[in-house]
């Protein structure tokens, strides 16, 4: 099978590549196509890179490291193509759509501090340890977010569980939804929040933030309210599925 | 999965009460065979149409009459709906739980529709959903917001759009964008039950508003297929 990762510190070349694609804000490298291909390359970003991953079927896991440079793996199906773009600091990484669900998995480790937008149809999502903006579109997915200190998250799928472990920022908007399945999110405990909670058809359980939960306006559906002094906006929507918020 | 196993599982299918196995296995089924699909969209008529129903408020008269019913089956309540329900089975009319379902549902529907037309109180009926994409659409709800209606527009031509692309799907593929919107057709169904009875409730108009975009994202994703 032919080798394709490529490694920018050590191909003057492909830094060269980058950096004209930056200029010209355009670029494309196509990759794979191979029988049961394999995806592999390391981006080498200039400063915080925005990491767009776009996946048809098959789980996305994003872990944060401590280099910086990406790294990006995949493991495809024969049928899906996977491309790739790179833009200066905008790094777009996508399996190709055709009229079946192909699938691929993709493993990547980038620096705390990218900024993620992560899109999928079906399978699972994970991100660990990230600071950066963090975005995540699925239509069924369970999303499993976890050590994430990001000014702004957007997590919005049609079906599955969305499973959030991390910080709010002040200022920040933290908005979760999905049309079926439940939210879990934990906070630490002295993270203060303006909270918007609404389930359509189950139950809202703020656990022990219910008792320090201010100014909180209960209906049949929706809970709002603001935790400590408030700041961070975090907004929890679940037509057909529980919303449990935890303390750390 | 055969057409009987899938028509004794398909009214838990609809409540969204199976396991995730079975809910694959039913939706594999579903995407090859015509007869099973017909018996789903018969039964997701139906509970659309009855959610679509106006609640009706019994008199005081007939509650009364309720009551003392009720006062007088205290003593063995279980026995009679027990032999009822032994004699409807001796009867054998072969009819699997689903069509129970249906039917018992049918019954319901037609009780509602007397208990209206008696009235007669010149409220409009809705006319009965077509299908699950065109239910949710239904403008059950008046919608002076200009918003919703753009979004109904928006959702109309992608609904075609991916109507007449989904014919080239792989099943699997048409089954994920099925479910999905069955989903979100549901959720709509739901908001608007619940806007019937309290309009004014700014929440469920703020939900049904999202689950509009959210039906045009979907759209919108499969649209690209």
């Amino acid at each position: 099978m032919p080798q394709l990762s490529s490694h920018a510190g050590r191909r003057p070349r492909f830094l060269i590549s980058i950096i004209i694609a930056g200029v010209l804000s355009s670029g494309t490298f196509a990759v794979s196509g191979e029988s049961g291909s394999r995806f592999e390359r390391t981006y080498t970003p200039q400063g915080p890179a925005h990491l767009t991953i776009s996946n048809i079927n098959g789980t996305i896991r994003v872990v944060a490291w401590e280099k910086k440079t990406i790294s990006a793996r995949a493991n495809a199906a024969p049928s899906v193509v996977i491309e790739d773009q790179v833009m200066g600091n905008d790094i777009e990484i996508g399996a190709r759509r055709n009229l079946r669900l192909g699938h691929a998995d993709f493993e990547v480790s980038a620096p705390p501090e990218t900024a993620l937008t992560i899109k999928n149809y079906v399978g699972e999502i994970e991100l660990k340890g990230f600071n950066g903006h963090v975005s995540v579109t699925s239509i069924d997915s369970n999303v499993h977010l976890v050590n994430i200190d990001s000014p702004a998250v957007d997590v919005r799928v049609t079906t599955g569980d969305i499973y959030f472990d991390g910080e709010l920022h002040d200022g920040g908007a933290y908005s979760f939804q999905s049309m079926k399945g439940d939210l879990d999110i934990t906070l630490p405990s002295g993270t203060p929040f303006n909270l918007n909670a609404r389930a359509l058809s189950e139950n809202i359980n703020l656990g022990s933030f219910v008792n320090s939960l201010t100014g909180s306006s209960r209906g049949p559906k929706g809970i709002a309210g603001t935790h400590l002094k408030g700041g961070p906006r975090l907004t929890l929507t679940s037509y057909a599925g529980r919303i449990l918020l935890h303390k750390k | 999965m055969v057409c009987t196993e899938c028509q004794e599982i398909i009214s838990e299918y609809i409540d969204g009460a199976l396991e995730l196995g079975e809910q694959v296995n039913i939706e594999r089924h579903l995407a090859d065979c015509e007869s099973c699909r017909a018996v789903r969209d018969d039964l997701l008529q139906i509970v659309h149409f009855s959610h679509q129903l106006p609640l009706q408020s019994p008199s005081p008269a007939l509650w009364s009459r309720i009551r003392s019913d009720v006062d007088s089956l205290h003593t063995g309540v279980w026995s009679r709906p027990q032999r009822w329900l032994a004699r409807v089975r001796a009867l054998n009319f072969n009819l699997s739980i689903p069509q129970l379902a249906a039917g018992a549902a049918v019954l319901v529907v037609v009780v509602s529709l007397s208990a209206i037309v008696s009235q007669r109180d010149g409220r409009p009926l809705q006319p009965a959903a077509p299908s699950v994409a065109s239910a949710a659409n239904a403008d059950v709800t008046p919608l002076s917001n200009s918003d919703f209606q753009q979004l109904e527009k928006q959702i109309s031509s992608l609904s075609a759009t991916v109507e007449q692309k989904k014919t080239s799907w792989d099943p699997e593929l048409r089954s994920e964008y099925e479910r999905n919107l069955y989903y979100i057709d549901q959720s709509l169904v739901e908001c608007r039950h619940q806007l019937k009875n309290n309009p004014a409730d700014d929440v469920s108009q703020e939900l049904m508003l999202n689950a509009y975009r959210e039906k045009v994202r979907l759209l919108d994703s499969f649209e690209k297929f």
